[in-house]
């Protein structure tokens, strides 16, 4: 490599062929320019004149001068400059990359990857092995593997930030265990985590360590809340500086579906604070919606807050069975349902009608007996559409017989008559425990309080569907919760009452917490580790390192206590988990967390930017303007020689010229605007393009053909027919459009039906042929041509059609014809209908003599039987022997008669006057 | 340029097909001079004139230096003046027509719409429907139509005999030594603009013939503007005679000069013989050429 100032040679060797210049210069010298050769009749006037000037005969300096730097250019090219070329970084020995891949990487996760892409090809060039290491994800177990750096390049690509914090103390012992050795580049995040100084330490051991930072303020949100009516959220920074205020905006899907932005809050750090509030004062409606907060603008997973249960507010309607006096508040059926749920559900008490008017997430029948009539209905499909219903029993259930009989869809099993009363002073037997919770119960994993005793309930009717109804059994497995989906929704019977009449469930912490197992009440806080245990809880979505939510793969579920105890990790990254109905967030920041900026480094450390000096290679610009000269030389050339003149040479430039200012729809249009002016200067016909080949060829051939006869014998004198693409030409500037119906001929779009709508009201005429009067049956009656033909029809503006009638102007434009035959010559031809006119006596045909029809609507293949190759014979055959022949004739004579009738309109018509004119003249 | 292979046989076979269609019709090559003989028809009202012949054209009344033998008494007798009794002219003449096929015809400039050869084959053909239409007799000199016939069939020949090139075409034509009729008319078509001495011998010897003709000298209008500049070897049409010039532009006053001369001695040569000359550029419009042809072949007899 050859240095010389910021510019390096890679190829320096090559920088002698500059020596040769010299030499091609007297060499393009002495090559005068070859002449131009041209076939000239004129050449025997020229013999014996003498030149009066002479070409010069050597090349003028300045072409030389062009030559010669076009030829350096190349030279210089070839020699692979490099601007600002990388040097080697001068270390020695192994080389550990450390990234902190967590969270706080993302935002500027580009910029990451530049530099460690340039720091790999710094040690590639000199030659040092070298690790990658990503502190976010898990360490291999057998310490830092050093490879060439070729081979991490290959990797960095699939590098990406992970959605946790970076594990430093993880890798503090991993590398202690590692052999010393190594220099250590570590491109830090900034945020503190335990475990940093450790870590330092552990670097410092090991050999030079080079830290790079971004210098960027990290912004991270802390798990919504719900206080004082509104939702909360902490935003946390790493610098103390003052900076602008922030947008925290709230996500959830609106009644479509579709995620739309629900709130925003306008959020500012006071001074220097480092932390602060954001706020959301949401309706019911918009609140429960709310399925994330997010700070736009950064990308990262700390700067997403995801909700969960804990923000909804349910709606639950209470309904009880009979009025209850003032005073019985203690025996009331709703009371502890309403102490149960008022702190974390909205409450409705009303009749049962308009408490489904208000769309309540939850129904709580307690002790209600028969529902009858609307009441029902309505209670019914609002089940089915996905409503929670939930009965208490009680003495009015257990008297109205209701689901004794038969299967009630308001009850999730069959009742027997009576219930039972155990442990009561006429009974024997004492009052009954709870059974521990099945696994597959939603209530798996409560505690079960001592002091909870059944003593009556209403019994459940042995049924082989009745075990996996229950939810929750006595000792002695009688049945105590039942529960059964029904459409959409569930039903669930407690068979005991809602007050402490039958029981003391009612009295104890149990009774919450199994209605909030049932998701009826939200949890109002964080949940804590006791609530969640005993169930393994499913990843449904979880957070990448940029904050977006992505499906999980292949992530085993998660013990309920260590959701709320761990922070997020490798193998429980920050997501939403499930466990039956209820939805838990994990979030990277609980309320009252805090993020740190990383503590000063120990001495010794070297700091380096981020930002990446880019080397530049210039052989791609020295070769472009190495071939631009010679472009310019060829000009230059042609110039000198006398050939840059003629029209040929002017098109060309003006050609170019379009090119170069970007007009490249200028041929495009020159070639329509060519087609246009053969259109008009002469009389062509004309056809539709189907996109099928042989229908397209036989057209052409046909209107050739017919083009020919026309010239023949009459004075219609066609040019070579065109084809016309409905898309993209102008149909104004053709008379006529023959349309061969295809069944694979694509609709025309929305523009080509305005301009054939034009078209046809500006007096041009389209003959649709189906071709297919051979399959016998009438014009349109169901062939597939015929149908194809009806779908292209259906946007034409085409006016009522009758079949041809006799006295048709079609029959008498040009020879008198009988029927318009083409290959076939059985179905009728449909134009557009006479206005009623009353045929008169003795003269031949009516008085009709009003516009052209539009279009005319045949089967009879007439491209067909027109059709001549180019060595002028017939392409099809037509009938058989010299009955053909004449088919064939009088199938001319009627394209012959279509166009006169296109060029002429209703001339012939008119001809029926002539007797009336002349007398009127004459006398 | 040359008729390419493709289309020699293409005009071969349409020429065939139509010469056995029962109707008739003619092919195409003739179809277009037939046209355009039919814009000249228009404005010119053919032979109708008093000449010799057997249908009766007119009486007139006689005048001093009649032949008293050609006095009409019994038309005299019915009045006081004296009739002669007029023929219409109804006399065949031949018209011998030389269609130069020499490889120089072929040359077709940069802007021309036409080959020199293709613009002379229709101004012969569309001449001879004319003439055929008139009743005359034509020749395509150097052909199979050589002897002089009237009638379509002498037409189609001619078209047959104008649509195939000949094999080994000289790099310059100059008219055969043909037999010509004596008192005939002669219509060449050329560029002549081969070597002075074999072009005007052949055109002495028609002249010599006791022929009256016309010269039309059918040239490209960038013979006429010699357009071409820079370092140029030119070369004839079937490269037997080259010249090479350092710039071609100086040249073009010069080369203008020598063809103003040629075309002056043309002249010269023509009026010498009782003949006329036109001189005709693929550009223009044929039918001017043709409308002048037809007067002057009229206006010679």
């Amino acid at each position: 490599m050859l240095t010389v100032g910021p510019l390096a040679f890679l190829a320096p060797l090559l920088l002698l062929a500059l020596v040769a210049l010299p030499i091609l210069w007297w060499l393009l010298r002495a090559v005068p320019p070859a002449p131009a050769k041209r076939a000239f009749p004129g050449v025997r006037l020229l013999l014996g004149l003498q030149d009066p000037e002479r070409m010069p005969e050597k090349t003028p300096w300045w072409l030389l001068a062009l030559r010669i730097a076009a030829i350096a250019a190349a030279i210089l090219a070839f020699a692979n400059p490099v601007f600002n070329p990388e040097t080697d970084d001068g270390g020695t020995g192994p080389l550990l990359i450390v990234l902190d891949g967590g969270w706080a990487s993302a935002p500027a996760w580009a910029e990451r990857e530049a530099r460690v892409a340039d720091l790999l090809d710094a040690a590639g060039r000199s030659g040092r092995p070298v690790s990658l290491l990503n502190l976010a994800e898990p360490l291999s177990e057998d310490g830092p593997a050093f490879r060439d750096a070729a081979d991490w390049a290959a990797r960095l690509v699939a590098l990406e930030p992970q959605a946790w914090s970076p594990d430093r103390a993880g890798a503090a012992d991993w590398l202690a265990e590692a052999s010393a050795g190594f220099d250590t580049i570590w491109l830090t995040d900034g945020v503190a985590t335990p475990g940093d100084e450790a870590f330092a330490a552990a670097l410092a051991a090991a050999g030079d360590v080079t830290v790079i930072r971004d210098g960027l303020d990290r912004v991270a949100l802390t798990a919504p809340r719900f206080a004082d009516g509104a939702v909360r959220a902490d935003l946390l920074r790493t610098e103390a500086t003052p900076r602008p205020s922030l947008r925290v905006t709230a996500f959830g899907p609106d009644p479509n579906g579709i995620e739309r932005v629900l709130g925003e809050a306008r959020v500012m750090f006071e001074g220097t604070g480092t932390e602060t509030e954001a706020l959301f004062d949401l309706p019911v409606e918009l609140r429960n919606r709310v399925t994330r907060l997010a700070v736009p603008g950064v990308r990262s997973a700390g700067a997403v807050a995801l909700t969960d249960d804990g923000l909804k507010r349910r709606k639950v309607g209470l309904l009880a069975g009979g009025q209850e006096g003032e005073g019985a508040r203690l025996v009331s059926a709703l009371f502890y349902l309403e102490r149960a749920l008022e702190p974390s559900a909205d409450l409705i008490v009303a009749p049962l009608m308009d408490i489904l008017l208000a769309a309540p997430d939850v129904i709580i029948l307690a002790d209600v007996g028969t529902l009858a009539g609307p009441e029902r209905d309505a209670l019914l499909s609002w089940i089915e559409g996905g409503g929670l219903l939930i009965r208490f029993a009680g003495p009015r259930l257990a008297r109205s017989g209701e689901g004794q009989l038969e299967d009630d869809p308001l009850l999730p099993v069959r009742l027997r008559a009576g219930g039972r009363t155990v442990g009561g002073t006429m009974s024997w037997g004492a009052p009954k425990r709870l059974r521990p919770f099945p696994d597959a119960s939603p209530f798996a994993g409560l505690e079960l309080p001592a002091d909870v005793a059944i003593s009556s309930q209403v019994m459940a009717q042995p049924d082989p569907n009745l075990p996996e109804r229950v939810i929750a059994a006595l000792e002695d497995g009688t049945p105590l919760v039942t529960g059964r989906a029904q459409g959409d929704g569930r039903v669930v019977l407690f068979h005991v009452t809602a007050n402490a009449e039958w029981s003391s469930l009612p009295l104890s912490g149990l009774f919450v917490e199994m209605l909030e197992r049932l998701a009826v009440s939200a949890r109002g806080a964080q949940p804590d580790a006791g609530e969640l245990a005993g169930q393994t809880w499913v990843p449904v979505a979880v957070l990448d390192g940029f904050g977006e939510l992505r499906e999980p793969e292949l992530l085993p579920g998660v013990d309920g206590a260590r959701l709320v105890s761990e922070a997020p990790g490798p193998d429980m990254p920050p997501g939403i988990y499930a466990a039956g109905e209820r939805r838990v967030a994990v979030n990277l920041f609980a309320p009252g967390d805090g993020i740190r900026p990383l503590e000063p480094l120990p001495d010794g450390f070297q700091e380096d930017s981020m930002t990446v000096v880019e080397e530049t290679f210039l052989k791609p610009w020295l070769l472009a303007a190495a071939l631009i000269a010679l472009m310019v030389d060829i000009l230059a050339t042609l110039w000198l020689a006398g050939r840059l003149s003629g029209p040929r040479v002017t098109q060309g430039a003006a050609l170019l010229l379009a090119a170069g200012l970007g007009l490249s729809a200028a041929p495009a249009d020159a070639e329509g605007d060519d087609l246009a002016l053969y259109a008009t200067t002469s009389t062509v016909l004309a056809y539709v393009e189907t996109g099928n080949a042989r229908i397209d060829d036989v057209s052409r051939a046909g209107l050739l053909g017919l083009s020919g006869v026309l010239s023949r014998r009459t004075a219609i004198e066609p040019g070579e027919p065109v084809a016309v693409d409905l898309e993209s030409q102008e149909l104004s500037v053709f008379p006529f459009l023959y349309w061969p119906i295809s069944e694979t001929q694509p609709l025309p779009s929305d523009a080509a039906y305005g301009k054939l709508n034009a078209f046809l009201r500006s007096g041009g005429m389209i003959l649709f042929d189906t071709r297919d009067a051979n399959l016998g049956g009438r014009l349109g009656a169901g062939t597939p041509n015929g149908r194809a033909l009806q779908r292209l029809a259906a946007k034409l503006d085409i006016p009522p059609l009758e079949p041809a009638p006799d006295d048709h102007v079609l029959t008498r434009t040009f020879y008198l014809l009988q029927d318009f035959p083409g290959r076939y010559a059985n179905t009728d031809v449909w134009v557009e209908a006479a206005p009623d006119v009353e045929e008169v006596e003795g003269m031949p045909f009516r008085n009709l003599n009003d516009g052209v029809t539009p279009v005319v609507i045949g089967a009879n293949d007439w491209a067909g039987a027109w059709a001549v190759s180019n060595s002028g014979q017939y392409m099809l055959p037509v009938g058989r022997g010299t009955g053909g022949g004449r088919q064939r004739e009088i199938a001319y004579r009627f394209g012959v008669n279509l166009i006169m009738h296109v060029m002429t309109g209703n001339y012939k018509s008119d001809q029926v006057h002539v007797p009336a004119l002349l007398e009127r003249l004459g006398n | 340029m040359s008729l390419s292979a493709e289309d020699k046989a293409r005009a071969a076979v349409l020429l065939r097909r139509d010469s056995e269609k029962i109707s008739g019709s003619l092919p195409p090559l003739l179809a277009e001079a037939d046209r355009l003989a039919m814009t000249v028809a228009m404005g010119v009202h053919g032979r109708k004139r008093a000449g010799i012949g057997e249908t009766f054209w007119q009486y007139r009344q006689a005048m001093p230096g009649d032949v008293a033998t050609s006095v009409d008494w019994r038309r005299s007798g019915r009045s006081d003046n004296l009739y002669i009794r007029e023929m219409e002219w109804e006399a065949a003449q031949t018209v011998s027509i030389w269609a130069d096929d020499s490889a120089a015809m072929d040359y077709k400039g940069p802007s021309a719409p036409r080959t020199k050869r293709e613009r002379t084959v229709l101004l012969t053909l569309a001449l001879s429907v004319l003439l055929v239409k008139a009743g005359e007799r034509v020749s395509l000199l150097g052909s199979d139509a050589a002897q002089p016939r009237t009638g379509e069939n002498q037409l189609r020949r001619m078209a047959m005999a104008l649509a195939e090139p000949r094999p080994d075409r000289p790099d310059f034509g100059a008219p055969p030594q043909a037999k010509f009729q004596s008192s005939g008319r002669a219509v060449f078509f050329s560029d002549f603009m081969g070597a002075r001495d074999e072009v005007f011998p052949a055109l002495m010897h028609a002249a010599d013939r006791n022929v009256a003709g016309c010269f039309v000298q059918v040239v490209d209008e960038s013979e006429e503007e010699f357009p071409f500049d820079g370092r140029t070897v030119f070369q004839s049409m079937a490269g037997t005679v080259q010249f090479e010039t350092q710039r071609a532009r100086a040249l073009r006053a010069a080369y203008r000069d020598k063809l103003a001369e040629r075309r002056e001695a043309l002249e010269t040569m023509a009026r010498r013989t009782g003949w006329r000359c036109l001189i005709h550029r693929t550009s223009e419009s044929p039918r001017t050429a043709l409308l002048w042809l037809y007067m002057a072949i009229g206006g010679l007899r």
